[in-house]
């Protein structure tokens, strides 16, 4: 029992020297680098790192007169959620850091940010957007991601706008994890505000891989419509088996996840053509940013430095550690409290978009609508249409 | 009463899958008593093998099956030969124990190897289907049934008509009449459990045909072998594609009569009222 | 026997003065090792003593939290009545389903237990009182001491009975069960009885565990209470640390955890890995775990780890 005892006494021994005036301010984050999602988390350990380098490399961030570097420092997680809380702990009380950066997925970030609250240190996370959240009332945690509920506001938009006619039926399938459970919500409300009648509404258990039985039944009633939520391993078997089973919705489907990420359409190939999907981001020109310049060339240093096309994860990522450098230059200190209320203040154009939070956190990002058109992720409608799509999508059997 | 038999004919196709899946589970445990928790893990080697005959060399998936069963008897064979058998007289928990460990390092190897990418064994007709007195019938789908009927068949075979195979049957039912008629389980032993992982091999190639290989998709197949090596009697090939068949009925039809989000207490609930209600069946056999 | 029991209340109270002058990290730490110990504890009457390998003790832990969390939540009741209806809703499963799972036997049992834990994660997740798959958000209370010093009384407790089942006529029963549960039988044993009680004692204590994570946690979905890896942890620290014993699950879930928490604290991957390897080499080398590996080094050196090697063999 001794010997564990200096074995606890080990773990929190190595401690970092006080900081100085000018010791780099420590950002800390417990990623999902192993574990089932490792696939998205490597998206925010890419992207807090090439953001914090890119910083220090324009010359770090001014605060109260001194220019100071930003240090990163990453734990972990190996996507179990328990470990992730008691990381972010060690992050702040063993490793002293700062300031905290979140993890992917909504259910880390609703354990993971207890902790920023229960030790009132500011976190600003991209990784998570269910509205539960947000809804707890606290008040230093910020996330990046747009709400979950309106995902398919712009998507159903653009459908009652494009011949040949605006869509009566649809058929909702969604996970039942809490960000989807958001989207299912929010969506039948769009939908009924819509007067499209809503014909399939079928939620699956999130990590399931079948989906025979849910298009069988979507095939039986073929909708206008199919609109899709989960995670992205799921889209990409909903797909396929709908093509196995030639399941077709009369105008087109759309999925919340999948379409913009790389690895997707690198999966499935010729089958991604013409898949609707939403994002808040794509690279851009018109996305000026003070570090990188703008969108376009953010995504172009990224896919050179990690060897994969960033997508709005990575972005939105990048978009954090942006907040922190702006939020503490305009607080002058790095008082938590001070950065706290000065990260509830900011308005900012970023290669992300615009960067302000609402009320309760939560930044309000309208989604893109991209469609799949020769292996590319083109964007089709915001508040107005942007590329013609290819639409209706034609059935399975006559591409 | 159309769309019912559709999803009946779902159920049946993607029974057999599993039916494949639990097929090295239950041969292993019914012969070796070894309960192995690291049977995803080489059923998702199985498809990362696939994978790569067909992605890299460009040879069909179907045609890349045998490739995997070869690599993936090879590792069994080893595996059992200098990791397994130095527990094979200890307690059961232990082998489970040895077995989860085998797993986590395989996972963890493959997440270097094969990085966490979704992949899918994508051919040209993987997405094909035809359509049969008002059915629809997806062809991928309907090639893994047809290999697993195939491979069970086999098996069936093999145990029956082979010396080899006789040897095996007769290690299960007795290891110590086994010795003395002159079976070296030294030599069977590390076969069986080749013969088990070429299997799983097998089933997760075909697995990435109809859905896709991650490093992490093990686990969830693990526990569905589990269900399904129970459900049809460990080492009766026929009766564990059966079971495979079962199970693959059982989850189509919870997925449109009751709720999708039930599915997995279906096939959970199956197999603990399974193991309650007919302990007698398998008390004979342990 | 005088100085062992002093060296241990002193221990104990080291322990239970970390929050006062230890770091947050450590109390953090402490939390999840603490448990995670009173969980190993909790198994090793099942398991290590009677010879029943539970793969079903996060099903007591998931039902505890939960218990727990739906009192708080919904009924809007404090955390000890939480912790209250945690445990009695625990012990009531163990009590409904030990009768016709603990006449299983090897791996049968073991088996069963999982499955049970798959079905009642499944079943959770599509009851709306205990918010389905989304989860339950619980109040954020902040004395993070608190819970370090339940999960210390836990394990403490905990060990305090498995100390007496080792020396009692019920311990001695669990044994002749786990030895041989026919001549048990024979002998006068109530095994039945004797299963049952084992397995409403583990239930409890894992009970107990389940709802102090959930108040620490706020946050609890069915995917973190019925974690079929936490039970698998339980039985390795169990099985390293020495089964059937007093100490060896404690000296196991200590010394795991540190090495484990110090590999994750730095960023190294490895972390994920190593439960696996020390598990391969541990049943290997020193089936007996530590407690044994102390006696058998003693007596045999090195040679201690090529006998083990040896005895199990094919």
């Amino acid at each position: 029992m001794r010997c564990t005892l200096v074995a606890l006494a080990l773990v929190s021994c190595h401690r970092d020297p006080p900081a100085s005036e000018d010791a780099p301010i420590q950002l800390g984050a417990a990623l999902q680098i192993t574990g089932p999602l490792a696939n998205t988390g490597r998206y925010y350990r890419d992207g807090y790192q090439i953001a914090v380098e890119q910083i220090n490399a324009k010359g770090g961030i001014t605060v109260a007169g001194h220019k100071r570097q930003l240090a990163l420092k990453l734990l972990d997680s190996q996507s179990d959620v328990s470990l992730g809380v008691r990381q972010y702990v060690q992050l702040l009380s063993q490793d002293k850091v700062d300031f905290l950066l979140g993890p992917f997925s909504s259910n880390d970030a609703l354990d993971d940010s207890s902790v920023a609250e229960k030790y009132e240190v500011p976190m600003v996370q991209g990784g998570g957007a269910s509205s539960q959240i947000f809804s707890r009332g606290y008040r230093h945690v910020f996330g990046t991601l747009p709400p979950a509920d309106n995902y398919f506001d712009s998507t159903l938009k653009m459908m009652l706008r494009l011949p040949p006619r605006p869509p009566k039926t649809a058929a909702l399938v969604c996970a039942d994890d809490s960000f989807d459970v958001s989207v299912a919500q929010g969506t039948r409300k769009l939908l009924a505000a819509a007067g499209i009648e809503l014909v399939v509404d079928k939620q699956y258990p999130e990590h399931t891989p079948e989906f025979s039985s849910i298009l069988s039944l979507i095939k039986s009633k073929p909708p206008d419509i199919i609109l899709w939520s989960g995670h992205e391993p799921q889209a990409l078997n909903f797909l396929r088996q709908a093509k196995s089973l030639g399941v077709d919705a009369n105008l087109a489907t759309s999925y919340t996840v999948g379409v913009p990420a790389a690895d997707f359409r690198k999966a499935l190939g010729k089958d991604a053509e013409l898949a609707f999907g939403m994002t808040p981001w794509i690279p851009s020109k018109d996305l000026k940013d003070d570090w990188f310049g703008d969108g376009d060339s953010f995504a172009r240093a990224y896919e050179q430095k990690f060897g994969y096309a960033p997508d709005y994860h990575a972005a939105s990522a990048v978009a954090d550690v942006e907040v922190f450098a702006r939020a503490i230059e305009t607080a002058g200190s790095l008082d938590r409290a001070r950065v706290r209320d000065a990260i509830a203040g900011v308005d900012f154009h970023s290669l992300y978009g615009r960067v302000k939070f609402g009320a309760t956190g939560q930044i309000a990002l309208p989604e893109l609508v991209v469609q799949i058109q020769s292996g590319q992720v083109v964007p089709i409608y915001a508040d107005d249409f942007i590329t013609r799509p290819v639409y209706p999508v034609p059935a399975w059997d006559k591409r | 009463m159309h769309l019912a038999a559709q999803i009946l004919l779902n159920g049946i196709l993607l029974g057999g899958l599993y039916g494949l899946m639990a097929l090295g589970m239950g041969l292993v445990w019914g012969v070796l008593n070894i309960v192995n928790l690291a049977h995803g893990a080489f059923i998702m080697l199985g498809g990362y093998a696939v994978y790569y005959c067909h992605a890299g060399l460009g040879i069909d998936p179907f045609a890349a099956l045998p490739i995997a069963m070869v690599g993936l008897f090879c590792l069994g064979y080893l595996v059992q030969r200098f990791v397994l058998s130095l527990i094979a007289r200890a307690a059961l928990l232990n082998t489970l124990l040895v077995t989860f460990g085998i797993d986590v390092v395989l996972t963890y190897l493959a997440l270097f190897a094969f990085s966490a990418d979704f992949r899918t064994i994508n051919p040209s007709y993987a997405g094909d289907h035809f359509e049969l007195a008002g059915l629809t019938v997806p062809l991928a789908q309907l090639g893994a049934f047809a290999t697993a009927l195939v491979l069970a068949g086999g098996l069936r075979m093999f145990l029956a008509r082979t010396r080899t195979g006789r040897a095996i049957r007769a290690t299960a039912q007795n290891l110590t009449a086994a010795r003395l008629h002159g079976i070296n389980p030294r030599r069977i032993y590390p076969l069986c459990f080749g013969i088990g992982t070429a299997l799983a091999g097998a089933a997760g190639g075909l697995y990435g045909v109809v859905s896709q290989v991650t490093p992490y998709m093990g686990n969830t197949l693990t526990a569905k072998s589990f269900v399904i090596a129970i459900l049809g009697g460990l080492d009766r090939p026929l009766g564990v594609l059966a079971g495979g068949v079962a199970l693959g009925i059982a989850e189509a039809t919870t997925d449109i009569y009751l709720d999708p989000t039930y599915r997995n207490a279906i096939g959970f609930g199956m197999l603990v009222a399974i193991l309650v209600l007919r302990p007698t069946r398998l008390f004979e056999r342990a | 026997m005088t100085t062992g029991r002093w060296l241990v209340i002193g221990c104990v109270a080291a322990l239970a003065a970390v929050p006062l002058f230890g770091s947050a990290t450590m109390v953090q730490y402490g939390i999840s090792a603490l448990s995670i110990a009173a969980l190993a504890q909790a198994w090793n009457i099942l398991g290590g003593y009677t010879g029943y390998a539970s793969f079903g003790n996060s099903v007591f832990y998931g039902l505890g939290a939960y218990g727990t969390a739906i009192a708080m939540v919904d009924g809007h009741q404090s955390f000890g009545v939480g912790l209250g209806c945690g445990v009695a809703l625990a012990v009531a499963c163990a009590w409904l389903f030990g009768g016709p799972i603990l006449r299983l036997r090897g791996p049968y049992f073991a088996i069963a237990t999982l499955g049970l834990s798959g079905a009642m994660s499944a079943v959770v997740s599509n009851l709306g009182f205990a918010g389905k798959n989304v989860g339950l958000i619980l109040p954020l209370y902040r004395g993070d001491a608190l819970f370090y010093e339940l999960s210390l009384a836990l394990l403490v407790l905990c060990t305090l009975a498995v100390a007496w089942i080792s020396r009692s006529r019920f311990g001695a029963g669990l044994v002749a069960i786990r030895e041989d549960e026919d001549a048990a039988l024979v002998m006068g044993v109530n095994t039945p009885r004797y299963k049952a009680l084992a397995l409403l004692l583990a239930a409890g204590f894992s009970a107990v565990a389940g709802g102090i994570h959930a108040y620490w946690s706020t946050f609890l979905d069915p995917a973190s209470a019925f974690d079929s890896t936490l039970n698998v942890k339980m039985v390795i620290m169990t099985v390293f640390g020495g089964p059937g014993t007093v100490l060896g699950p404690i000296v196991g879930a200590f010394s795991l955890s540190a090495i484990s928490e110090l590999l994750a604290s730095q960023l190294s991957t490895m972390a994920s890995a190593f439960y696996g390897l020390v598990i391969v080499l541990a049943v290997v080398f020193m089936p007996g775990g530590l407690m044994e590996l102390g006696r058998g080094f003693r007596r045999g050196g090195r040679r201690y780890f090529l006998d083990n090697m040896r005895r199990f063999r094919l």
